[in-house]
């Protein structure tokens, strides 16, 4: 159908079109307008990403010269391929209406390990593993080796590209990563390569976030980027953990010891290079004496995306002469590896800031500043020269290097924590430092400073205000969306207490009462003998499922439990998870019935979906708070307290809330699918609580669904159950949006 | 209905919200929502005129009832197992009534095991007897939905393609324990073309679902008690036959009542073949059916043969079928404002009160709500038009 966006006509794939969606768009196309960044909740299922990617690419055609790129990011390949193939449906929908052959470029982009079509190459199973050995056929000096001496193996894919492929422009279309490698078999050119070189000119790109908000890779990928580009940020409630991850760097012993080899694999090829080609050494000498010029009149001309990780003023500089040559410079990554050596050697927990760090630097072993930032850069060159081919094994020496250009840019927004031992095992000695960024804007700074438009939507980002404080920006548009329904499909409950009245709670002081558990125990026994097929249940930590489901069994509920249905849980392991995943969701389709076990934060939670039969109901027990006690966590709470006037406690109960709305969404898929939401917490009653889950799940929550008893929840649970058990028809929903079409009609 | 289902207590029924669904209109007055709520439960009647379809008259039909542990529930009072019963012993009463020449067999699953209680016959008075017996049986365990559609299937897989073939699951569980993949069962049902409809206790399970809508059945959840009993009788009217299914010529036999009393002297008492395979005391007695084929005697119809395989019925049992072929059509429903012609109903001729009045599309005679459900549900024709068509 078409429509009339203030002005804007907007082809839509779909016969129909549900209210919210239309409002969506419409808060979308003032943000375009304005030319600003946005934050927009809607809740899945609802047609979010087709709505996103229509609006955008009417704009995109209507005006060619304001909005020259869509970059959509979203999580893991699944959901790239998923927004892949809802634009080929629009792309089609696009072609049949105004009969014209489409002349846009899209293409997913993905890692090596999902786009190399290297028969060797590709069999590896480790995306590392296939980064490194493509590297060891395609670096430059690879290829000239193989110019005097063809023996030397390089890929020929690679090859053919380079020859050609760079020439030929690959025609419009829509590409996801089969298509991808599709294309590149039939014209024997590397798909990888042929992606990462056509996103310059195509008219969308989806990929994963790293690409934009991780330093290291978005330097490779996208810093060529055209400035007026939108940059849609899909399932971004986790955003600020993702930045934050991509600028933390954590060292350990091992770490320190496999950096130990690399510095000698590198000492010992500096010698040999010497004796046979000194030259080269020289050369990358002079270079450096240069200085980053060429690195600095890019950045100034705005060709490029700033990366964080180079900051501005070494790009003025000449690299300072105690690192220039390379001997001098491996002495210097040593000695610095020495100091870290002996930081870790102690036996009681150090929390300092980057100054700090630097200054004792300074004292112990006279290691400047300066040379310090040009770590990264300098190992990089190095690297270059002795041209080493397996670039994965020395990712230990990098992280270091990386860490050594942190610690001297930023003396703010990083905190470095040493602990000698971990929490839970204060006797075995397994000294870490967390060098930890506690300001996600670093991470995300140069994406909002360079792109026109960042439109970052989700599920659940309720609360809408608390994103642009964390991540310092101003949005211009900021909205969130409810879910029309033909019938109420979702029905979340709080159970406060237990038949025998005690509180249920999974407060710290009482977590470990019996009656608590025991009122759990029974909860769960209670609804897996009413609700059909798969309840997830998931539980705040690993610790605490561990200690509730032990205590179960001791008092046998688990037996009863398993009368009704199967029990899986998830562990830390990720084959024994999917193992137990898969004989869930086995378990659900053939009518046994079964309940899994899982955690907040863990894989289950975040990624996978439990549509229909595989979710009926989600029970959250407890609500899902991080582990207060960590460091990181406290000196990143009072970051935020003494920059961004968060109170610790706000973010706390912000966090916990978006999780466990992340939770009990995944029950949810979808306007035909039902679920219950059992939030088994007498806390979540609280207005502070209740007014942080998203609008759509609130506004289902009456007064009379607060502080429930086990009786009265299985008692609304069984009248929802077969409410929704009668036959839905469509047709109903459907006279109503028709109508609603017609007021729009364009 | 003289006799209306009990009620259950109050606090013992479910969290009801009854104020919810009323609305003051404009003065602050209920009275318009409480007449809409009454008038709608008069109104509950399930449209579902096939139109002109061939129905599948003779049918097979297996009942399935899960007396597993689920069903000592109290949601069902005095619980669901004695419910179910009661209200299969007025299915089966029904089904017979307007399926004369229809057989049933009744299978209960517990334990994960699956048995015959009955075995497919057309006499309900055996049926209604081994209902009546098992209401004293225990549940226990799980029931086993791949055992007892398997147990079903092997004897209805050797039934006649012309007779329509069914089985109807009254399932309470919201599991099943079944010893092989029941997926590879559907499909077997779905070749031998036999129809599996599932009636749930208590919700949505998506192995029924599946099921049901591989072998073409229907899948209801009931709400409550009354509920339950609406979607049961939905099943006593035949279902379309599928078009694939073969037509043939049946022979049936339409035996005479041959009455005879104590003082005739030619009348010899004799026993009933029908006595042949039940338990109890053969009786003597005078008159009965006999077999125009075979003259063997029966005392009751329909009844099949016993000595020569005939089907007997009598011709009213084939009548009653009859408006099954012929449903008469729905009647038009027009608001009361809109109607301007004398407000009095053409069959009981009293006043027309209610929100709408029903018009027979054919002879284009006013009915009201209360006559309108009568002529659909128990007379299959329209008075008005019988009328016309005599004086004609």
């Amino acid at each position: 159908m078409k429509l009339n966006i203030e002005g804007l006509l907007v082809y839509f794939p779909y016969d129909y079109i549900y209210p919210e969606q239309y409002s969506y768009m419409l808060e979308l196309k003032r943000t375009l307008d304005a030319k600003g960044h946005g934050v927009l909740e809607m809740p899945s299922g609802t047609g979010k990403t087709i709505s996103l990617l229509s609006l955008i690419v009417a704009y995109q055609k209507a005006y060619p010269l304001e909005v020259t790129k869509l970059v959509y990011c979203s999580r893991t390949v699944p959901e790239i391929e998923k927004v892949v193939e809802e634009l080929r449906k629009l792309m089609d929908y696009y072609a049949k209406q105004t009969g014209v052959k489409n002349d846009f470029l899209a293409l997913a982009l993905s890692s090596r390990k999902n786009l190399c079509i290297h028969p060797e190459v590709s069999s590896l199973r480790f995306g590392k593993e296939v980064d490194g050995k493509c590297h060891s056929l395609t670096a430059s000096y690879i290829r000239a080796q193989h110019h005097s001496n063809p023996s030397q193996p390089v890929c020929q894919f690679f090859e053919e590209f380079d020859a050609v492929g760079r020439q030929v422009p690959i025609p419009p279309g829509i590409y996801n990563l089969d298509d991808l490698k599709d294309f590149g078999r039939r014209k024997g050119w590397c798909p990888y390569f042929l992606a990462r070189y056509a996103i310059l000119h195509a008219n969308i790109v989806v990929y994963s976030y790293h690409y934009l908000l991780d330093p290291k890779i978005a330097d490779l990928v996208s810093k060529e980027l055209a400035k007026k580009s939108v940059v849609v940020f899909d399932e971004a409630h986790n955003i600020d953990n993702v930045c934050i991850d991509s600028m933390s760097v954590n060292i350990t012993r091992r770490t320190l010891d496999r950096c130990q080899t690399n510095v000698e694999t590198l000492q010992n090829t500096i010698s040999r290079i010497k004796e046979t080609d000194a030259a080269k050494l020289r050369e990358e000498y002079r270079r450096l004496v240069e200085g980053l010029k060429e690195a600095n009149v890019a950045r100034e001309t705005d060709i490029y995306l700033s990366n964080p990780v180079l900051p501005d003023e070494i790009l003025q500089e000449a690299v300072p002469g105690s690192i220039r040559t390379a001997e001098h410079f491996v002495g210097f990554i040593k000695r610095f590896l020495e100091y870290l050596k002996a930081r870790l050697r102690i036996h009681h927990v150090v929390q300092e800031s980057a100054p700090q760090f630097l200054k004792d630097i300074y004292e112990k072993v006279c290691i400047d500043r300066k040379p310090l930032r040009f770590c990264a850069e300098r190992l990089r060159s190095l690297l270059r020269t002795l041209e080493i081919a397996d670039i994965a094994d020395f990712s230990a020496i990098t992280l270091i290097s990386h860490f050594a250009t942190l610690v001297s840019t930023y003396s703010k927004g990083f905190t470095i924590i040493i602990e000698p031992f971990e929490d839970r095992t204060p006797t075995i000695a397994n000294p870490v430092l967390h060098f930890s960024c506690m300001d996600p804007s670093i991470a995300i700074k140069p994406v909002f400073g360079r792109f026109q438009s960042v439109i970052i939507t989700s599920g659940t980002l309720s609360p809408l205000d608390i994103y642009p404080r964390i991540l310092d920006f101003r949005p211009v548009t900021m909205a969130s969306f409810t879910m029309t329904l033909a019938r109420t499909c979702l029905c979340p409950l709080i159970v406060g207490r237990g038949n025998d009245q005690v509180a249920m709670t999974s407060k710290f002081e009482t977590r470990e009462d019996f009656a608590v558990i025991r009122n759990y125990g029974n909860l769960l026994l209670e609804m897996s003998a009413i609700v059909p097929d798969g309840i997830v249940a998931f539980f705040t930590s690993y610790i605490y499922m561990e200690n509730i489901v032990a205590s179960w069994y001791e008092q046998g509920i688990l037996e009863n439990i398993q009368r009704n249905k199967l029990i899986f849980i998830e562990t830390q392991d990720a084959a024994e998870t999917s193992m137990a995943l898969e004989k869930y969701q086995e378990a659900c389709e053939n009518g046994r019935g079964a309940i899994l076990l899982s955690v907040a934060r863990g894989k289950v939670s975040e990624g996978i979906d439990f549509v229909h039969h595989f979710g009926r109901a989600v029970i959250m027990f407890g609500v899902p708070y991080v582990y207060t006690q960590s460091r990181i966590l406290k000196a990143r709470l009072e970051y935020l307290r003494d920059q961004f006037q968060i109170r610790e406690n706000d973010f706390l109960t912000f966090d916990a809330m978006r999780h466990a709305a992340q939770c009990v969404g995944r029950a949810i898929r979808g306007k035909t699918d039902y679920g219950l939401m059992i939030f088994a917490d007498k806390r979540y009653a609280r207005a502070d609580k209740r007014g942080k889950l998203p609008r759509w799940i609130q506004e289902h929550l009456t007064d009379g669904s607060l502080n429930l008893t086990i009786d009265e929840t299985v008692q609304l649970s069984k009248h929802f159950l077969r409410q929704m058990a009668q036959p839905f028809r469509r047709v109903t929903t459907r006279t109503f949006l028709s109508l609603f079409n017609d007021l729009n009609q364009a | 209905m003289d006799e209306e289902p009990e009620r259950a207590k109050r606090w013992e029924g479910g969290y009801e919200r009854t104020w919810e669904v009323l609305k003051e209109d404009e003065s602050g007055s209920l009275k318009a929502t409480v007449e809409d709520i009454l008038f709608q439960a008069k109104r509950k009647r399930v449209f579902e005129s096939h139109g002109q379809v061939r129905l599948g008259m003779m049918r097979h039909l297996f009942v399935i009832i899960d007396s597993s542990r689920s069903m000592e529930d109290h949601d069902l009072k005095p619980n669901r197992l004695t419910s179910t019963l009661k209200l299969m012993e007025y299915f089966v009463e029904e089904y017979f009534d307007q399926n004369p020449i229809s057989q049933i067999g009744i299978i209960t699953t517990k334990n994960k095991r699956a048995e015959k209680l009955t075995d497919l016959a057309g006499n309900p008075k055996k049926h209604i007897a081994a209902l009546k017996k098992a209401v004293d049986s225990t549940c226990v365990g799980e029931p086993s939905l791949y055992n007892s559609l398997n147990l079903a299937m092997q004897t209805l897989k050797h039934m006649p393609a012309h007779t329509s073939k069914e089985i109807l699951v009254v399932f309470s569980s919201l599991t099943t324990c079944d010893p092989a993949n029941i997926y590879e069962l559907i499909k077997t049902l779905n070749g031998l073309k036999i129809r599996v409809s599932v009636i749930g206790l208590s919700a949505e399970v998506r192995v029924c679902t599946i099921l049901t809508r591989e072998t073409g059945g229907s899948y209801n959840v009931i709400l409550d008690e009354s509920h339950f009993k609406e979607l049961l009788i939905l099943h006593v009217k035949p279902p379309p036959a599928s078009s694939s299914s073969e037509c043939s010529l049946i022979r049936m036999g339409f035996p005479q009542h041959a009455i005879a009393s104590m003082s005739d002297q030619d009348a010899k008492p004799s026993f009933s073949m029908s006595h042949l395979d039940s338990a109890g005391e053969p009786e003597l007695t005078l008159g009965g059916y006999y077999c125009p084929q075979c003259r063997a005697k029966y005392t009751e119809l329909p009844v099949e043969c016993k000595v020569c395989g005939l089907t007997l019925v009598s011709a009213p049992h084939l009548a009653r079928s009859f408006h099954h072929l012929f449903p008469l059509e729905a009647f038009q429903e027009t608001p009361l404002e809109e109607y301007e012609a004398e407000r009095f109903c053409e069959a009981c001729q009293g006043e027309l009160k209610d929100k709408s009045v029903f018009t027979c599309l054919a002879c284009k005679k006013v009915f009201c709500v209360e006559c309108d459900l009568f002529i659909h549900d128990t007379l299959h024709c329209c008075p008005g038009c019988m009328q016309t068509d005599r004086m004609s």
